[in-house]
């Protein structure tokens, strides 16, 4: 059941009325409620998984309690590696063994020996980078004692399952997710329009820009070796709309999804096109996740203290790590690890943090640079995402060679029977829609709402893109 | 809360209502244009008695000529076939063409063996161009009858043409913006209804094959149950393949170019022939039609 789906509009106004009509009565049956609907969301992708989301969610809940019943340090060590192991041993079976067993087999058939490697060929449980993450961030804190272990494991069990965030996150934190689930809502005029405002844009962010540019993104990756530089560029820039499109628009429709239910979850998306360097592009970009790489794994690791070096190890490491979660593909390894080359100047220079508040912009030469910079800065990202859209480094390699030789940049008639331009306009309209509103949640609110609205639902009518279903990219992580 | 809802319901009946106004109008300017081969049939065509025509899907539609096949023979010919369609689409067409007042002596069929033998035909991907003419007996019938892969959204279009607009906006919708303008606009067909693809493209090197003819799809019996019924002569025609020879038993006349053309620059790609292919067939098909309308006279 797709956010974008005929059977989630007629789930989520079910669902609604059960939570706020039928079983409003106190904390547990609205949580038990958005329970039910979280198991019956997650079986509509394999129902088989959800004995896996439930053994997730049953061994984190008991580890924790584990851990904060333990007298030592040594068994609370013990349960979070425990946890830990399993947890990642999930994660790894399904999503790394094949991509393991195959690259060994590979490296040894480079040193002459020939072998014929087990493949399990598994289907990936959908969502399950996301809510391994989210169950490890609460065993971490636990282990910390940044928090406390939950004892109600109705509360404990929405923590991980809840429906808006399951399949693709945000990654929450239980000090941010916990607290309100624990106390009865009630239903608030203000948010639940804000949740609709917020669910209409991402449904124009993913059914409008992210379909439409996959249209033309797929023509020319599909058919690279036939196109010219502007097709090529054009393809990677599609490419970009349509990946931010896509996650962000479901991010949006997740957090909309959310705000009916009176809980709010963690913004995971703030224009990140508009982002002056590398280091604020990732401060913008799926938040949720490089906050919790920032967490869990760069501090821990010593984070910033150690001195230069440790700092270039650890911004290396994340970078590669992020981009492996990613998935088991050396397309993903090597877009992290440019992303952490466009870093490190910033890192030697000590520049990582120089852009942290909002865009201002003026008629002067300071505004002229901060359009450089984000033009800059989205051209970098764009190079990155090839490597992250490409199918094997063979074809993203092909891909960018072909983009800087080729020098034709006439107009090329695509294998979608489109023109490569065509889709241009649309685009700019939506950065421009954007800009003027960097500042805000989304653009439909404020002054002349429910002309913004009218504007976006006709928009999703006359130009979404329904014909060429497109399941959301991040589901497959 | 009650607030929330009513606004809710109000807004959705405002857009719903909006919408289906919108949509409403562009399928009545599509409906009044000759923008694709439904519309072309009732407002572009105004001879009503033809010897022939042929109907298909693009194979019918790039292969036979009928402004060279009328040529040679001097007979009146159209083409009804439209890309991307398959035995189901042909049959609503042939019944609406019928529904238009126009009779044909001939259906030249062109057929795919592929076709023929699917049991469980569905929609097909370009059905949608009959919705402006979603009133007519057959139209209607067919968008209720014929199984969809997925949500049935033309037989909620018949109702609600925002469904349908919205779905195909791109085939729909910005069309009918041009159509205000320029009504005569036809895509991408002659006024005989034929296109041709360029002398671009090449095949794909294939093994030799052959595939035997099973007519299995239940609209071919109610082609032919139709053509009985208005007393039109079927004729078969089976386009050049790239490398794929068929073979058939089929009781009907029959004209088998599977493997009439061998020369790969001929060929657009595996199923389809470019202009120069469509000139060969044409006389050819235009011989051996001959022949058959001879035989079918004594």
């Amino acid at each position: 059941m797709f956010f974008n789906s005929l059977s989630f509009a007629l789930f989520l106004p079910i669902v609604f009325l059960l939570y706020w009509v039928v079983f409003n009565k106190n904390k547990t049956t609205q949580n038990a409620v958005l329970i039910v609907a979280s198991y019956y969301f997650y079986s509509c992708w394999d129902w088989r998984f959800l004995f896996l989301l439930v053994f997730s969610t049953l061994l984190d809940y008991f580890s924790a309690i584990m851990m904060e019943n333990s007298m030592t340090d040594k068994k609370r060590k013990f349960w979070l590696w425990l946890t830990i192991g399993i947890n990642l041993g999930f994660l790894g079976v399904f999503k790394y063994y094949d991509f393991f067993a195959q690259s060994f087999a590979d490296l040894l058939h480079g040193f002459g020996f020939q072998t014929n490697p087990v493949l399990l060929k598994l289907i990936l449980p959908v969502g399950i980078s996301f809510y391994t993450f989210h169950g490890l961030s609460y065993v971490i804190d636990i282990y910390y004692k940044r928090i406390t272990a939950e004892r109600n494991f109705i509360d404990y069990s929405l923590f991980v399952s809840y429906f808006p965030l399951l399949v693709a996150g945000p990654i929450e934190r239980a000090t941010h997710l916990l607290p309100q689930v624990k106390i009865k809502r009630h239903f608030n005029f203000e948010k639940a329009k804000e949740g609709v405002y917020q669910i209409i844009w991402g449904l124009v962010k993913k059914v409008v820009i992210a379909d439409s540019c996959a249209t033309y993104a797929n023509a020319v990756f599909d058919n690279y070796e036939s196109m010219n530089s502007l097709s090529l560029i054009l393809g990677a820039v599609y490419f970009a709309f349509q990946i931010y499109g896509d996650f962000s628009g479901y991010s949006d429709i997740a957090l909309g999804t959310s705000k009916l239910f009176g809980i709010d979850l963690l913004k995971n998306f703030n224009y990140p096109y508009f982002s002056r360097d590398i280091a604020e592009f990732w401060r913008r970009w799926h938040i949720s996740l490089s906050s919790w790489f920032r967490d869990y794994l760069y501090i821990p690791l010593g984070g910033s203290q150690g001195g230069m070096w440790m700092k270039v190890r650890n911004t290396f490491i994340i970078f590669l790590v992020s981009g492996f979660w990613h998935g088991a593909n050396w397309t993903f390894i090597i877009w992290g690890l440019l992303n952490a080359i466009y870093f490190l100047p910033l890192l030697l220079q000590n520049k990582n943090r120089s852009n942290m508040g909002e865009i201002e912009m003026g008629w002067n030469i300071s505004s002229v640079k901060t359009i450089l910079n984000i033009l800059g800065t989205f051209a970098l990202t764009t190079i990155a995402w090839i490597f992250f859209r490409a199918k094997s480094m063979t074809e993203a390699v092909g891909y960018i060679q072909k983009m800087v030789t080729d020098f034709h940049f006439d107009s090329q008639y695509l294998s979608n029977e489109r023109y490569n331009f065509e889709l241009l306009f649309l685009v700019m309209i939506f950065v421009f829609v954007e800009w003027l509103n960097r500042t805000k949640v989304e653009p439909l609110s404020g002054k002349a709402s429910w002309i913004k609205v009218t504007l976006a639902i006709m928009a999703l009518l006359a130009l979404g893109v329904y014909s060429d279903y497109k399941e959301f990219i991040y589901f497959q992580f | 809360m009650k607030k929330f809802l009513t606004k809710i319901v109000l807004y959705t009946f405002f857009i719903l209502l909006i919408g289906n106004g919108i949509a409403w109008l562009s399928l009545y300017f599509i409906g009044k244009s000759n923008l694709y081969k439904p519309q072309f049939v009732k407002n572009g065509v105004k001879e009503k008695h033809f010897d022939y025509v042929v109907l298909g899907s693009s194979t019918g539609l790039t292969t036979l000529d009928t402004k060279l096949i009328d040529e040679k023979l001097k007979t009146k010919g159209l083409n009804i076939s439209m890309d991307d369609s398959a035995l189901s689409s042909h049959y609503l067409m042939l019944q609406f063409f019928y529904q238009q007042q126009k009779t044909t002596d001939y259906l030249v069929l062109a057929v795919t063996p592929w076709d023929l033998a699917n049991e469980n035909p569905v929609l097909n991907n370009n059905d949608y161009r009959f919705l402006s003419e979603r009133n007519t007996t057959a139209v209607r019938e067919y968008y209720q009858t014929i199984p969809y892969e997925g949500f049935p959204v033309l037989k909620y279009a018949t109702y609600f043409p925002l469904v349908g607009v919205s779905y195909y906006n791109t085939e729909l919708f910005y069309p009918s913006l041009f159509t205000i303008l320029k009504p005569e606009k036809r895509n991408r067909f002659d006024e005989k209804g034929n296109y041709s693809y360029p002398n671009l493209g090449a095949p794909i090197q294939a093994e030799a094959t052959t595939t035997a003819m099973q007519f299995n799809n239940p609209y071919f019996k109610k082609i032919k149950d139709f053509c009985q019924k208005q007393g039109i002569t079927l004729v078969l025609y089976q386009s050049p393949l790239y490398k794929n020879s068929v073979k058939s038993n089929a009781k009907d006349y029959f004209v088998n170019h599977s493997d009439f053309i061998s020369v790969d620059s001929l060929f657009y790609d595996n199923l389809h022939v470019n202009s120069l292919g469509r000139t060969q067939c044409s006389e050819d098909f235009a011989v051996q039609f001959n022949t058959i309308r001879n035989a079918n006279r004594k």
